[in-house]
């Protein structure tokens, strides 16, 4: 009884304002005022963003085109934080490390989940303890993680050192130098991500379906060949999509060399990411308009890939006839 | 009575969303206690001393008002500048770091203490530390808390193996300038292989902590360009050092293989400030014994030490003053060190303290770091230092890791240096 009583007088506003055939926004406001009830109990979450979602990026836009130092007055000073921008060698050394490290961890990173999701998709043994196991490097907390590598890869003292040294290879000044420290940070994120993609490819897997590898089979194909002609193209999609959340989380890349060399970057800032001097510039400078305009040339390189990314998948999702029309339509 | 219908259950969620919402918008004022007689504090973790903070929270002796203590977790700096830039739950006094000189630019946002009687105990602090609380208006804002006199820890059983001055009368003799001091590590480094510490920055800051010119003046003119400033000679200074190589290489971010190498003895010695005895004491107490202390070559420096600060917003600017005079007599600035080993900024408070412990064998950090307080020179840092600092500290690492020619890293942070200023409206 109560379930019915509410539902009747809205249908019934309904078709009033059918009935009527009033302007949209007129109609708008009748539904809100209708559904209010409704509306405030899904208000907040929408209260929240526009609070703390929002308005920040909003008010990140103003910011970038001015002069503020968090505390004082806020100047205008036109595009002078973007002029700067431009000709800032430690912002563009920031670009060049980001990218360095994005292709270090990604490639590595996602032939490793490949390769661990086909064998865990296999009969094997304990499969769930393996599942779990291979997920638990990216619910682990990154301070205690920075701490553990910052011994392992320590220059006089670390794990890795001991090892080469032990082999009777030379040892590498992994957190003191350029290359060390790249490498480093990318060896990180390969850590903490590639049981992530490894489950992301396992649930993609799981989706092949099975006659596809006993027709191989039968056929007399090899585990390679099953592989490399039948899981991966079968895969791409998934693929794709690990591609472009490696592509955003490699581009916003800020807690590794944060936790691991603190905010200056490590020596010679070879660990500064872009991210990290957005923050650096900001909370530690105090430049809150530079730190915006960092944050906006992220966003427009970001949305570069994207676009990239969506033109690959885009093309892939048609089929050969209709991408060969539309090659002829433009030409 | 007919039970609730899911409409009724609805209004009744949102009136009291909205209801909430009122709440909350009417509590948006300048104080975080509404409670007259209650002053907020901001602090961080071991920069207060429990026990008196703790007589704070019953009542400010000489006031009716009482002292609600909040620890403020990392980025202090940000929550306390995010909170006086909104205008809304500004403390109503707050200790401030020793960078303090970051809030020269926004000095309004603090009371001149000068004006509520702080002059009246001036007499019982170092006036170096005195002066660092000062503006360059004039204006007294950051009243002293603790302090960081430096010295040169080594490790007497390194120096003996060496065949060096073992005892800290004759090690401080024998470095009494930076290139005795540098003669000195080589000698160490050609008979143990030892450093003498752990990176060149660790000479460059501690040549400029003991050093009554800085980066740039009261008139935020650069210095660091002329021939024979301060900073151009730590850097000169710092450069020897590493390319006598007696610095170890190992930066600040590798903390791990710093406390393994002093842990071990590859490194022997480090320059810092008082603090750092504790540091060491938890990081390496297995050498306990082996160190001591030596006097920093020409002067020693202060290397940190926090102040306090009264918001403009203050509710009770009078019971803050007698707070923060309270907490900072001679006598409880001793029980706080005793408590949590915050080193006095009145020289009167080491006659009520004695050292009892055996990390630096017979002999007194307390006596020594009181003794070393007395010579620190006075000093101005500019509100603008931090912008350029790293680019010499960045260029000097360069140097030291990768070997890059000193008079190009010099002149790189020097453009860097520049480039910033004039990008922040300092020099045009």
């Amino acid at each position: 009884m109560s379930a019915t009583t509410p539902i009747a007088p809205s249908a019934a506003g309904a078709r009033r304002t059918d009935a009527a055939v009033p302007r949209s926004h007129e109609k708008g406001w009748r539904a809100l005022r209708a559904h209010w009830p409704q509306y405030l109990a899904i208000s907040p979450f929408y209260v929240l963003f526009l609070v703390f979602g929002l308005f920040p990026i909003l008010f990140s836009i103003v910011l970038s085109f001015t002069n503020w130092d968090g505390m004082g007055k806020i100047e205008f000073a036109g595009l002078a934080q973007y002029a700067y921008l431009i000709q800032d060698s430690r912002f563009w050394n920031a670009v060049g490390n980001t990218f360095i490290i994005w292709l270090l961890s990604t490639v590595p990173m996602l032939a490793l989940a490949l390769g661990i999701a086909f064998l865990l998709h296999q009969n094997i043994r304990l499969r769930g303890i393996y599942r779990v196991a291979f997920f638990l490097p990216n619910v682990t907390s990154m301070v205690a993680m920075a701490i553990v590598f910052g011994s392992v890869f320590s220059d006089s003292f670390g794990l890795v050192n001991s090892a080469l040294t032990a082999i009777g290879a030379d040892s590498i000044p992994w957190l003191s130098s350029s290359w060390g420290i790249k490498v480093t940070i990318a060896v990180m994120v390969i850590w903490r991500f590639t049981g992530y993609n490894a489950i992301i490819y396992l649930a993609g897997l799981q989706s092949i379906p099975t006659d596809l590898y006993d027709a191989a089979k039968m056929d007399g194909a090899s585990t390679w060949q099953i592989f490399t002609r039948v899981t991966v193209p079968m895969l791409r999609p998934v693929i794709l999509f690990t591609v472009i959340t490696s592509t955003v989380g490699g581009l916003s890349l800020f807690t590794e060399p944060q936790v691991l060399l603190g905010n200056e970057g490590g020596v010679g800032e070879a660990g500064m990411t872009i991210v990290l001097y957005q923050y650096n510039q900001a909370f530690t400078q105090f430049d809150f308009g530079y730190g915006s305009a960092i944050a906006w040339a992220l966003f427009v390189m970001a949305s570069i890939f994207a676009i990239i990314n969506w033109r690959l998948l885009s093309e892939r999702d048609r089929t050969p006839r209709a991408a060969r029309r539309s090659k002829g339509a433009r030409s | 009575m007919t039970p609730p219908t899911r409409r009724r259950l609805l209004q009744a969620a949102g009136l009291a969303g909205l209801g909430a919402a009122g709440l909350s918008a009417c509590g948006s004022n300048a104080s975080i206690s509404d409670d007259p007689h209650e002053l907020v504090l901001w602090y961080w973790n071991r920069s207060a001393s429990p026990e008196l903070l703790e007589e704070a929270a019953t009542s400010i002796p000489g006031s009716d008002s009482h002292v609600r203590a909040d620890v403020i977790g990392t980025t202090f700096d940000t929550k306390l500048r995010t909170s006086l830039a909104g205008g809304a739950y500004i403390p109503d006094i707050t200790y401030i770091n020793s960078n303090n000189a970051l809030y020269f630019r926004n000095e309004d946002q603090f009371l001149d203490m000068a004006e509520l009687g702080a002059d009246e105990v001036k007499d019982d602090y170092y006036p170096w530390k005195w002066d660092l609380g000062t503006t360059p208006e004039g204006r007294f804002c950051f009243f002293p808390l603790d302090i960081g006199p430096t010295g040169f820890f080594y490790r007497q059983d390194v120096f003996e193996e060496a065949g060096l001055p073992t005892s800290p009368d004759e090690v401080s003799a024998a470095a009494t300038t930076w290139e005795d001091w540098i003669a000195l590590g080589t000698e160490l480094l050609g008979a143990t292989k030892a450093r003498l510490v752990n990176t060149g920055r660790h000479v460059y800051d501690q040549f400029l902590n003991a050093s009554p010119e800085r980066y740039l003046d009261e008139d935020d003119a650069p210095l660091y360009l002329e021939d024979g400033s301060a900073v151009r000679e730590a850097w000169t200074t710092a450069v020897a050092a590493i390319e006598a190589g007696i610095t170890a290489g190992i930066p600040d971010a590798r903390g791990p293989d710093q406390n393994a190498a002093w842990s071990n003895g590859s490194t022997a010695g480090h320059i810092n400030a008082a603090w750092w005895a504790q540091i060491l004491q938890e990081s390496a107490p297995d050498t306990a014994g082996l160190w001591r202390l030596a006097e920093q070559p020409v002067r020693p420096g202060n290397s940190g030490g926090s102040f306090a600060a009264i918001p403009r917003t203050c509710k009770d600017p009078e019971a803050a003053m007698a707070f923060i005079r309270w907490i900072n007599t001679p006598e409880n600035q001793a029980r706080a060190y005793e408590d949590v080993q915050l080193f006095p900024s009145c020289p009167a408070s080491f006659d009520s303290l004695s050292y009892s412990g055996d990390f630096f064998g017979d002999q007194d950090p307390l006596a020594f770091f009181s003794k070393a307080a007395e010579s620190v020179p006075s000093s101005f840092i500019s509100t603008w230092e931090s912008l350029v600092s790293g680019s010499f500290a960045l260029e000097l690492d360069n140097v030291e890791s990768s070997g890059k020619d000193p008079d190009a890293a010099w002149d790189d942070a020097v453009a860097a240096a520049k480039k910033v200023l004039t990008k922040r409206g300092v020099l045009s």
